[in-house]
Protein backbone atom coordinates (compact mmCIF):
# COMPACT_ATOMS: atom_id res chain seq x y z
CA UNK A 1 0.00 0.00 0.00
CA UNK A 2 0.91 3.12 -0.65
CA UNK A 3 2.57 5.63 1.95
CA UNK A 4 1.19 8.66 0.37
CA UNK A 5 -2.53 8.40 -0.15
CA UNK A 6 -4.17 10.82 -1.40
CA UNK A 7 -7.48 10.16 -1.11
CA UNK A 8 -8.31 11.22 -5.51
CA UNK A 9 -9.39 8.10 -7.52
CA UNK A 10 -6.77 8.60 -10.43
CA UNK A 11 -7.07 7.06 -13.49
CA UNK A 12 -3.95 5.71 -15.75
CA UNK A 13 -5.08 3.70 -17.91
CA UNK A 14 -7.07 3.77 -20.81
CA UNK A 15 -7.85 0.54 -23.14
CA UNK A 16 -10.51 1.52 -25.84
CA UNK A 17 -12.80 -1.07 -28.19
CA UNK A 18 -15.14 0.95 -29.56
CA UNK A 19 -16.42 1.24 -33.32
CA UNK A 20 -14.83 4.11 -34.10
CA UNK A 21 -11.20 3.02 -32.82
CA UNK A 22 -10.06 -0.31 -31.78
CA UNK A 23 -7.32 1.42 -29.59
CA UNK A 24 -6.93 4.75 -27.19
CA UNK A 25 -5.43 7.02 -29.59
CA UNK A 26 -7.79 5.82 -33.15
CA UNK A 27 -10.19 5.94 -30.59
CA UNK A 28 -9.44 9.96 -30.00
CA UNK A 29 -8.48 10.52 -33.51
CA UNK A 30 -12.14 9.77 -34.51
CA UNK A 31 -13.90 11.91 -32.19
CA UNK A 32 -11.79 14.63 -32.40
CA UNK A 33 -12.54 14.49 -36.43
CA UNK A 34 -16.32 14.14 -35.65
CA UNK A 35 -16.09 10.76 -37.71
CA UNK A 36 -19.01 9.36 -38.12
CA UNK A 37 -18.73 5.03 -38.48
CA UNK A 38 -22.62 4.34 -38.44
CA UNK A 39 -23.42 1.83 -40.97
CA UNK A 40 -25.76 -0.87 -41.97
CA UNK A 41 -25.44 -3.89 -39.90
CA UNK A 42 -23.67 -6.78 -41.25
CA UNK A 43 -23.06 -9.33 -38.49
CA UNK A 44 -24.39 -12.74 -38.88
CA UNK A 45 -28.65 -13.08 -38.75
CA UNK A 46 -29.31 -9.48 -38.30
CA UNK A 47 -29.53 -8.21 -41.50
CA UNK A 48 -33.39 -8.61 -41.77
CA UNK A 49 -34.06 -6.87 -38.88
CA UNK A 50 -35.71 -3.67 -38.79
CA UNK A 51 -33.45 -2.08 -36.67
CA UNK A 52 -31.01 -1.21 -39.27
CA UNK A 53 -28.24 0.94 -38.48
CA UNK A 54 -25.59 0.72 -35.48
CA UNK A 55 -22.16 1.13 -34.88
CA UNK A 56 -20.58 -2.34 -35.11
CA UNK A 57 -17.35 -3.15 -33.99
CA UNK A 58 -15.08 -4.45 -37.40
CA UNK A 59 -11.65 -5.85 -37.34
CA UNK A 60 -11.83 -6.68 -33.88
CA UNK A 61 -10.30 -10.63 -34.21
CA UNK A 62 -10.99 -11.55 -30.55
CA UNK A 63 -8.66 -15.10 -31.12
CA UNK A 64 -5.52 -12.72 -32.06
CA UNK A 65 -5.72 -10.96 -28.63
CA UNK A 66 -7.37 -13.32 -26.53
CA UNK A 67 -6.27 -16.91 -25.46
CA UNK A 68 -8.56 -20.15 -26.90
CA UNK A 69 -10.08 -21.03 -23.72
CA UNK A 70 -11.47 -18.12 -22.73
CA UNK A 71 -12.74 -17.54 -26.33
CA UNK A 72 -14.55 -21.01 -26.04
CA UNK A 73 -16.25 -20.09 -22.55
CA UNK A 74 -17.19 -16.24 -23.42
CA UNK A 75 -19.13 -14.21 -25.54
CA UNK A 76 -18.27 -11.58 -27.95
CA UNK A 77 -19.46 -8.83 -24.89
CA UNK A 78 -16.63 -10.82 -22.25
CA UNK A 79 -14.07 -10.67 -25.66
CA UNK A 80 -14.27 -6.90 -25.96
CA UNK A 81 -13.98 -6.43 -21.98
CA UNK A 82 -10.96 -9.00 -21.63
CA UNK A 83 -9.28 -7.26 -24.77
CA UNK A 84 -9.95 -3.50 -23.02
CA UNK A 85 -8.73 -4.55 -19.98
CA UNK A 86 -5.33 -5.76 -21.20
CA UNK A 87 -5.25 -2.57 -23.03
CA UNK A 88 -5.87 -0.84 -20.11
CA UNK A 89 -3.54 -2.60 -17.83
CA UNK A 90 -1.07 -2.15 -20.19
CA UNK A 91 -1.33 1.36 -20.57
CA UNK A 92 -1.15 2.09 -16.77
CA UNK A 93 2.16 0.23 -16.19
CA UNK A 94 0.84 -3.29 -14.71
CA UNK A 95 0.48 -5.72 -17.64
CA UNK A 96 1.79 -9.12 -16.62
CA UNK A 97 1.23 -10.82 -13.24
CA UNK A 98 0.16 -8.59 -10.41
CA UNK A 99 3.04 -8.18 -7.24
CA UNK A 100 0.28 -8.63 -5.07
CA UNK A 101 -2.87 -10.28 -6.96
CA UNK A 102 -5.01 -9.14 -3.89
CA UNK A 103 -4.45 -5.78 -4.42
CA UNK A 104 -6.56 -5.23 -8.05
CA UNK A 105 -9.99 -5.82 -8.24
CA UNK A 106 -12.35 -5.33 -11.12
CA UNK A 107 -15.56 -4.06 -11.54
CA UNK A 108 -17.77 -3.98 -14.25
CA UNK A 109 -20.95 -2.98 -15.63
CA UNK A 110 -23.49 -4.67 -18.03
CA UNK A 111 -26.99 -4.34 -19.91
CA UNK A 112 -27.60 -7.35 -21.25
CA UNK A 113 -24.70 -10.06 -20.85
CA UNK A 114 -23.90 -12.39 -23.26
CA UNK A 115 -26.96 -12.71 -25.84
CA UNK A 116 -25.25 -14.40 -28.63
CA UNK A 117 -23.59 -17.39 -26.67
CA UNK A 118 -26.52 -17.38 -25.21
CA UNK A 119 -28.73 -18.14 -27.96
CA UNK A 120 -26.34 -20.58 -30.20
CA UNK A 121 -26.74 -22.83 -26.54
CA UNK A 122 -30.62 -22.28 -26.07
CA UNK A 123 -30.65 -23.53 -29.97
CA UNK A 124 -28.40 -26.32 -29.28
CA UNK A 125 -31.45 -27.15 -26.39
CA UNK A 126 -34.51 -26.83 -28.24
CA UNK A 127 -32.83 -27.94 -31.93
CA UNK A 128 -30.81 -31.08 -30.52
CA UNK A 129 -31.83 -31.77 -26.93
CA UNK A 130 -30.34 -30.66 -23.03
CA UNK A 131 -27.24 -33.30 -23.68
CA UNK A 132 -26.05 -30.58 -26.10
CA UNK A 133 -26.27 -27.75 -23.95
CA UNK A 134 -22.56 -26.74 -23.09
CA UNK A 135 -21.34 -26.46 -19.71
CA UNK A 136 -20.21 -22.41 -20.32
CA UNK A 137 -23.98 -21.24 -21.11
CA UNK A 138 -23.90 -21.46 -17.18
CA UNK A 139 -21.48 -18.74 -17.02
CA UNK A 140 -21.37 -16.71 -20.33
CA UNK A 141 -24.77 -15.42 -21.03
CA UNK A 142 -24.44 -13.63 -17.48
CA UNK A 143 -24.08 -10.38 -16.06
CA UNK A 144 -20.99 -10.76 -13.98
CA UNK A 145 -19.37 -12.53 -16.82
CA UNK A 146 -16.76 -10.57 -17.47
CA UNK A 147 -15.79 -9.00 -14.37
CA UNK A 148 -14.91 -12.86 -13.53
CA UNK A 149 -13.44 -13.52 -16.69
CA UNK A 150 -11.14 -10.41 -16.24
CA UNK A 151 -10.61 -11.36 -12.95
CA UNK A 152 -9.32 -14.84 -13.40
CA UNK A 153 -7.43 -14.60 -16.75
CA UNK A 154 -5.30 -11.41 -14.80
CA UNK A 155 -4.89 -13.72 -11.86
CA UNK A 156 -6.75 -10.28 -9.69
CA UNK A 157 -8.07 -11.07 -6.56
CA UNK A 158 -8.89 -7.79 -5.33
CA UNK A 159 -12.60 -7.00 -4.47
CA UNK A 160 -14.47 -7.34 -7.70
CA UNK A 161 -18.32 -6.70 -8.20
CA UNK A 162 -20.41 -6.23 -10.95
CA UNK A 163 -23.07 -3.00 -11.33
CA UNK A 164 -26.24 -3.88 -13.40
CA UNK A 165 -27.92 -0.88 -13.11
CA UNK A 166 -29.20 0.14 -16.54
CA UNK A 167 -26.89 2.02 -18.75
CA UNK A 168 -25.66 4.86 -16.32
CA UNK A 169 -23.94 1.66 -14.45
CA UNK A 170 -21.74 2.70 -17.00
CA UNK A 171 -20.58 5.87 -14.55
CA UNK A 172 -21.94 3.80 -11.31
CA UNK A 173 -19.30 1.58 -12.39
CA UNK A 174 -16.98 4.19 -12.16
CA UNK A 175 -17.76 5.38 -8.98
CA UNK A 176 -17.43 2.13 -7.15
CA UNK A 177 -14.08 1.65 -8.34
CA UNK A 178 -13.09 5.21 -6.93
CA UNK A 179 -14.90 4.48 -3.79
CA UNK A 180 -12.80 0.88 -3.31
CA UNK A 181 -9.58 2.67 -4.00
CA UNK A 182 -10.20 5.03 -1.48
CA UNK A 183 -11.24 2.55 0.88
CA UNK A 184 -7.46 0.69 0.58
CA UNK A 185 -7.47 -1.21 -2.50
CA UNK A 186 -4.38 -0.73 -4.70
CA UNK A 187 -5.98 -0.58 -8.23
CA UNK A 188 -9.19 -1.19 -9.49
CA UNK A 189 -9.98 -2.44 -13.46
CA UNK A 190 -13.31 -0.53 -14.32
CA UNK A 191 -15.60 -0.18 -17.24
CA UNK A 192 -18.31 -1.52 -19.44
CA UNK A 193 -18.11 -3.27 -23.01
CA UNK A 194 -21.81 -4.65 -24.40
CA UNK A 195 -22.59 -6.55 -27.62
CA UNK A 196 -25.66 -6.39 -28.05
CA UNK A 197 -25.75 -6.59 -31.81
CA UNK A 198 -26.84 -10.40 -32.38
CA UNK A 199 -30.02 -11.96 -33.43
CA UNK A 200 -31.41 -12.43 -30.29
CA UNK A 201 -30.09 -9.20 -28.29
CA UNK A 202 -31.36 -7.05 -31.63
CA UNK A 203 -34.96 -8.52 -30.80
CA UNK A 204 -35.04 -7.92 -27.21
CA UNK A 205 -34.37 -4.06 -27.98
CA UNK A 206 -36.79 -3.49 -31.18
CA UNK A 207 -39.52 -3.25 -28.29
CA UNK A 208 -37.67 0.18 -27.49
CA UNK A 209 -39.56 3.09 -28.59
CA UNK A 210 -36.58 4.97 -28.32
CA UNK A 211 -34.92 2.64 -31.05
CA UNK A 212 -33.69 4.13 -33.99
CA UNK A 213 -35.01 2.78 -36.80
CA UNK A 214 -33.70 4.82 -39.33
CA UNK A 215 -31.83 3.36 -42.70
CA UNK A 216 -29.84 6.44 -43.37
CA UNK A 217 -26.52 6.32 -41.11
CA UNK A 218 -26.18 10.13 -41.08
CA UNK A 219 -29.92 10.48 -40.16
CA UNK A 220 -30.37 7.97 -37.70
CA UNK A 221 -28.61 9.45 -34.86
CA UNK A 222 -29.28 13.45 -34.24
CA UNK A 223 -30.25 14.27 -31.13
CA UNK A 224 -31.07 17.44 -29.96
CA UNK A 225 -32.39 18.76 -33.48
CA UNK A 226 -36.04 18.69 -34.63
CA UNK A 227 -34.71 15.38 -36.86
CA UNK A 228 -34.38 13.75 -33.63
CA UNK A 229 -35.99 10.16 -33.88
CA UNK A 230 -34.31 7.63 -31.36
CA UNK A 231 -31.00 6.44 -30.40
CA UNK A 232 -28.79 3.89 -32.87
CA UNK A 233 -26.89 1.56 -30.65
CA UNK A 234 -23.03 0.24 -30.24
CA UNK A 235 -21.18 -2.45 -29.75
CA UNK A 236 -18.17 -2.04 -27.46
CA UNK A 237 -16.42 -0.28 -25.02
CA UNK A 238 -14.14 0.89 -22.60
CA UNK A 239 -11.91 -0.34 -19.26
CA UNK A 240 -9.78 2.07 -16.89
CA UNK A 241 -7.34 1.50 -14.73
CA UNK A 242 -8.27 3.32 -11.14
CA UNK A 243 -5.23 3.97 -8.59
CA UNK A 244 -4.75 6.25 -5.59
CA UNK A 245 -3.17 9.40 -7.56
CA UNK A 246 -0.57 9.72 -4.50
CA UNK A 247 0.43 5.96 -5.80
CA UNK A 248 0.39 6.43 -9.16
CA UNK A 249 2.85 9.64 -8.58
CA UNK A 250 5.21 7.32 -6.88
CA UNK A 251 5.12 4.53 -9.87
CA UNK A 252 5.91 7.87 -11.73
CA UNK A 253 2.73 7.14 -14.43
CA UNK A 254 1.10 9.82 -15.73
CA UNK A 255 -2.76 11.01 -14.59
CA UNK A 256 -5.20 10.68 -17.34
CA UNK A 257 -7.78 12.11 -14.86
CA UNK A 258 -9.51 12.02 -11.15
CA UNK A 259 -12.82 10.77 -10.98
CA UNK A 260 -13.88 13.51 -8.38
CA UNK A 261 -17.54 13.29 -7.84
CA UNK A 262 -20.40 11.21 -8.90
CA UNK A 263 -24.36 10.58 -7.96
CA UNK A 264 -27.11 8.59 -9.53
CA UNK A 265 -31.01 9.07 -9.42
CA UNK A 266 -33.97 6.70 -10.75
CA UNK A 267 -36.83 8.40 -12.02
CA UNK A 268 -38.62 5.61 -14.15
CA UNK A 269 -38.37 3.72 -17.35
CA UNK A 270 -38.79 5.70 -20.53
CA UNK A 271 -40.33 8.63 -18.13
CA UNK A 272 -38.24 11.12 -20.39
CA UNK A 273 -39.88 14.38 -18.80
CA UNK A 274 -39.12 13.02 -15.03
CA UNK A 275 -35.25 12.87 -16.41
CA UNK A 276 -35.40 16.34 -16.20
CA UNK A 277 -35.44 16.26 -12.12
CA UNK A 278 -33.32 13.17 -11.51
CA UNK A 279 -30.64 14.66 -13.77
CA UNK A 280 -30.17 17.26 -12.26
CA UNK A 281 -30.23 16.10 -8.91
CA UNK A 282 -27.33 13.68 -9.90
CA UNK A 283 -25.33 16.62 -11.28
CA UNK A 284 -25.84 18.54 -8.40
CA UNK A 285 -24.85 15.66 -6.17
CA UNK A 286 -21.47 14.80 -8.45
CA UNK A 287 -20.28 18.63 -8.42
CA UNK A 288 -21.14 18.52 -4.23
CA UNK A 289 -19.00 15.33 -3.99
CA UNK A 290 -16.08 16.98 -6.13
CA UNK A 291 -16.41 20.30 -4.48
CA UNK A 292 -17.06 21.89 -8.22
CA UNK A 293 -18.71 25.03 -8.39
CA UNK A 294 -21.19 25.06 -11.17
CA UNK A 295 -19.36 27.94 -13.23
CA UNK A 296 -16.17 25.40 -13.14
CA UNK A 297 -17.71 22.85 -15.17
CA UNK A 298 -15.90 23.55 -18.39
CA UNK A 299 -17.48 20.66 -20.95
CA UNK A 300 -20.49 18.73 -20.74
CA UNK A 301 -20.47 14.78 -22.17
CA UNK A 302 -24.44 14.93 -22.41
CA UNK A 303 -26.52 11.30 -22.63
CA UNK A 304 -27.91 12.46 -25.90
CA UNK A 305 -30.63 10.20 -26.36
CA UNK A 306 -32.37 11.44 -29.33
CA UNK A 307 -35.84 11.00 -28.29
CA UNK A 308 -37.29 14.93 -28.19
CA UNK A 309 -38.76 14.67 -25.06
CA UNK A 310 -35.57 13.00 -23.41
CA UNK A 311 -33.87 16.17 -25.29
CA UNK A 312 -35.61 18.78 -23.96
CA UNK A 313 -35.47 16.96 -20.08
CA UNK A 314 -31.51 16.47 -20.57
CA UNK A 315 -31.24 20.62 -21.89
CA UNK A 316 -33.35 21.98 -19.18
CA UNK A 317 -31.39 19.33 -16.38
CA UNK A 318 -28.12 20.68 -17.36
CA UNK A 319 -29.84 24.57 -17.11
CA UNK A 320 -31.64 23.71 -14.06
CA UNK A 321 -27.71 22.27 -12.37
CA UNK A 322 -25.86 24.81 -13.75
CA UNK A 323 -28.00 27.78 -14.22
CA UNK A 324 -26.98 30.59 -16.30
CA UNK A 325 -23.44 28.78 -16.70
CA UNK A 326 -25.39 25.45 -18.51
CA UNK A 327 -26.43 27.96 -21.37
CA UNK A 328 -22.80 28.90 -22.27
CA UNK A 329 -20.96 25.93 -20.96
CA UNK A 330 -19.60 23.85 -24.39
CA UNK A 331 -21.63 20.55 -24.72
CA UNK A 332 -21.47 17.40 -26.60
CA UNK A 333 -22.06 13.87 -27.64
CA UNK A 334 -19.19 12.06 -30.04
CA UNK A 335 -21.42 8.95 -29.52
CA UNK A 336 -23.34 10.38 -32.49
CA UNK A 337 -20.88 9.55 -34.43
CA UNK A 338 -20.90 5.82 -33.33
CA UNK A 339 -23.73 5.07 -31.51
CA UNK A 340 -24.16 4.40 -27.90
CA UNK A 341 -22.96 1.13 -26.68
CA UNK A 342 -25.32 0.92 -23.32
CA UNK A 343 -23.48 0.37 -20.18
CA UNK A 344 -19.82 1.02 -22.08
CA UNK A 345 -21.21 4.26 -23.58
CA UNK A 346 -21.24 6.64 -20.41
CA UNK A 347 -17.24 5.14 -19.97
CA UNK A 348 -16.25 5.93 -23.60
CA UNK A 349 -17.54 9.07 -23.09
CA UNK A 350 -15.48 9.31 -19.46
CA UNK A 351 -12.63 8.84 -22.04
CA UNK A 352 -13.17 11.21 -24.15
CA UNK A 353 -13.60 13.73 -21.19
CA UNK A 354 -9.99 12.84 -20.19
CA UNK A 355 -8.61 13.09 -23.77
CA UNK A 356 -10.53 16.46 -24.16
CA UNK A 357 -9.09 17.57 -21.28
CA UNK A 358 -5.35 16.17 -22.43
CA UNK A 359 -5.72 17.57 -25.75
CA UNK A 360 -7.33 20.89 -24.60
CA UNK A 361 -10.06 20.27 -27.23
CA UNK A 362 -13.82 19.62 -27.36
CA UNK A 363 -14.80 16.83 -29.86
CA UNK A 364 -17.72 17.97 -32.28
CA UNK A 365 -21.34 15.89 -32.18
CA UNK A 366 -21.05 14.50 -35.66
CA UNK A 367 -24.21 14.45 -37.62
CA UNK A 368 -26.01 16.86 -35.86
CA UNK A 369 -26.00 20.76 -37.07
CA UNK A 370 -29.48 22.38 -36.29
CA UNK A 371 -29.69 22.31 -32.47
CA UNK A 372 -33.16 23.28 -31.72
CA UNK A 373 -32.32 23.65 -27.50
CA UNK A 374 -30.50 26.22 -26.05
CA UNK A 375 -27.31 24.53 -25.33
CA UNK A 376 -23.84 25.28 -26.91
CA UNK A 377 -23.45 21.90 -28.08
CA UNK A 378 -20.26 22.11 -30.28
CA UNK A 379 -21.06 20.44 -33.95
CA UNK A 380 -18.69 19.87 -37.09
CA UNK A 381 -15.24 20.92 -35.67
CA UNK A 382 -13.52 20.52 -32.31
CA UNK A 383 -13.40 23.27 -30.11
CA UNK A 384 -10.35 24.29 -28.72
CA UNK A 385 -10.23 25.26 -25.35
CA UNK A 386 -8.92 25.20 -21.48
CA UNK A 387 -10.68 22.68 -20.24
CA UNK A 388 -10.22 21.57 -16.05
CA UNK A 389 -12.91 20.03 -15.21
CA UNK A 390 -15.62 17.79 -17.58
CA UNK A 391 -19.07 16.56 -16.06
CA UNK A 392 -20.47 13.33 -17.78
CA UNK A 393 -24.03 12.32 -18.42
CA UNK A 394 -26.17 9.23 -18.83
CA UNK A 395 -30.11 7.63 -18.62
CA UNK A 396 -30.49 4.43 -19.23
CA UNK A 397 -34.01 3.26 -21.05
CA UNK A 398 -34.85 2.11 -17.55
CA UNK A 399 -34.83 4.89 -15.60
CA UNK A 400 -31.41 5.23 -13.79
CA UNK A 401 -29.48 9.05 -14.33
CA UNK A 402 -25.90 9.30 -13.47
CA UNK A 403 -23.48 12.06 -13.51
CA UNK A 404 -19.56 11.84 -13.06
CA UNK A 405 -17.15 14.60 -12.72
CA UNK A 406 -14.07 14.21 -14.09
CA UNK A 407 -11.28 16.89 -13.47
CA UNK A 408 -7.79 16.95 -15.81
CA UNK A 409 -5.35 14.84 -14.36
CA UNK A 410 -2.73 17.21 -14.48
CA UNK A 411 -4.03 19.97 -12.80
CA UNK A 412 -5.36 17.77 -9.38
CA UNK A 413 -1.38 17.45 -9.00
CA UNK A 414 -0.44 20.62 -8.05
CA UNK B 1 -21.39 -50.45 -28.71
CA UNK B 2 -18.20 -49.21 -28.87
CA UNK B 3 -14.73 -50.76 -30.55
CA UNK B 4 -12.41 -49.06 -29.39
CA UNK B 5 -11.14 -47.07 -26.32
CA UNK B 6 -11.29 -43.24 -25.63
CA UNK B 7 -7.31 -42.20 -26.25
CA UNK B 8 -5.40 -39.94 -25.08
CA UNK B 9 -5.52 -38.23 -28.38
CA UNK B 10 -9.30 -38.55 -28.18
CA UNK B 11 -9.36 -36.76 -25.12
CA UNK B 12 -6.52 -34.35 -26.07
CA UNK B 13 -8.98 -33.35 -29.23
CA UNK B 14 -11.82 -32.87 -26.75
CA UNK B 15 -9.57 -30.55 -24.71
CA UNK B 16 -9.19 -28.11 -27.50
CA UNK B 17 -12.88 -28.63 -28.96
CA UNK B 18 -15.42 -28.02 -25.15
CA UNK B 19 -12.44 -26.20 -23.44
CA UNK B 20 -10.22 -24.45 -25.75
CA UNK B 21 -6.94 -26.01 -24.35
CA UNK B 22 -4.48 -26.89 -26.65
CA UNK B 23 -2.31 -29.80 -25.40
CA UNK B 24 -0.44 -32.65 -27.18
CA UNK B 25 -1.57 -35.67 -26.85
CA UNK B 26 1.66 -37.52 -25.90
CA UNK B 27 2.47 -35.41 -22.98
CA UNK B 28 -1.02 -35.78 -22.16
CA UNK B 29 -0.35 -39.13 -21.74
CA UNK B 30 2.82 -38.39 -20.36
CA UNK B 31 1.47 -36.63 -17.31
CA UNK B 32 -1.59 -38.36 -16.85
CA UNK B 33 -1.10 -38.58 -13.49
CA UNK B 34 -1.07 -35.04 -13.22
CA UNK B 35 -4.58 -33.09 -12.47
CA UNK B 36 -6.53 -31.47 -14.78
CA UNK B 37 -5.92 -28.09 -13.41
CA UNK B 38 -2.33 -28.23 -14.37
CA UNK B 39 -3.30 -28.67 -18.33
CA UNK B 40 -5.64 -25.13 -17.75
CA UNK B 41 -8.74 -27.49 -17.24
CA UNK B 42 -11.44 -26.77 -15.00
CA UNK B 43 -14.41 -28.33 -14.16
CA UNK B 44 -16.97 -26.82 -16.16
CA UNK B 45 -14.83 -27.75 -19.32
CA UNK B 46 -14.31 -31.42 -18.09
CA UNK B 47 -18.20 -31.24 -17.61
CA UNK B 48 -18.28 -30.08 -21.35
CA UNK B 49 -15.87 -33.17 -22.50
CA UNK B 50 -18.32 -35.81 -20.64
CA UNK B 51 -21.38 -34.40 -21.72
CA UNK B 52 -20.13 -34.43 -25.64
CA UNK B 53 -18.66 -38.54 -25.07
CA UNK B 54 -21.85 -39.05 -23.77
CA UNK B 55 -23.82 -37.68 -26.66
CA UNK B 56 -20.53 -39.20 -29.22
CA UNK B 57 -21.07 -42.81 -27.89
CA UNK B 58 -24.74 -42.42 -27.14
CA UNK B 59 -24.02 -43.75 -23.74
CA UNK B 60 -24.34 -42.35 -19.74
CA UNK B 61 -21.00 -41.67 -17.31
CA UNK B 62 -21.05 -42.11 -14.08
CA UNK B 63 -21.78 -38.79 -12.07
CA UNK B 64 -17.50 -39.50 -10.87
CA UNK B 65 -16.47 -39.00 -14.15
CA UNK B 66 -17.33 -35.32 -13.96
CA UNK B 67 -15.18 -35.24 -10.36
CA UNK B 68 -12.00 -37.30 -12.12
CA UNK B 69 -8.92 -35.34 -11.21
CA UNK B 70 -6.33 -36.75 -13.57
CA UNK B 71 -6.54 -37.91 -17.64
CA UNK B 72 -5.71 -41.43 -15.95
CA UNK B 73 -8.65 -41.63 -13.49
CA UNK B 74 -10.97 -39.96 -16.31
CA UNK B 75 -10.07 -42.14 -19.01
CA UNK B 76 -10.06 -45.53 -16.80
CA UNK B 77 -13.53 -44.75 -15.62
CA UNK B 78 -14.74 -43.96 -19.27
CA UNK B 79 -13.47 -47.15 -20.41
CA UNK B 80 -14.71 -49.32 -17.97
CA UNK B 81 -18.03 -47.56 -18.16
CA UNK B 82 -18.39 -48.09 -22.02
CA UNK B 83 -16.80 -51.15 -22.37
CA UNK B 84 -19.31 -52.79 -19.13
CA UNK B 85 -22.29 -51.71 -21.13
CA UNK B 86 -21.09 -53.00 -24.44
Amino acid sequence: MSKRRSGRAAVTGIGVVAPNGLRTDAYWKSVREGLGVLDLITREGCEHMPLRVAGEVRSFDPAALIEDRFLVQTDRFSHFAMAAAALALDDAGLGGEPADPYSVGVVTAAGSGGGEFGQRELQKLWGKGSKYVGPYQSIAWFYAASTGQISIRGGLKGPCGVVASDEAGGLDALAHAARAVRRGTDVMVVGAAEAPLAPYSMVCQLGYPELSTLDDPDRAYRPFTEKACGFVPAEGGALLVVEDEGRARERGVPVRGVVAGHAATFTGASRWAESREGLAHAITGALDEAGVAPEEVDVVFADALGMPEADRAEALAIADALGAHGTRVPVTAPKTGFGRAYCGAPVLDTVAAMLAMEHGLVPPTPNVFDVCHDLDLVTQHARPAELRTALVLSRGLMGSNAALVVRRGDDSAR
Amino acid sequence: MITTEVTFDELAALMKQAAGITVDPEELKDAAESPFDSFGLDSLGLLGIVGELENRYGASLPPDSERCRTPREFLNLVNSTLTAGA
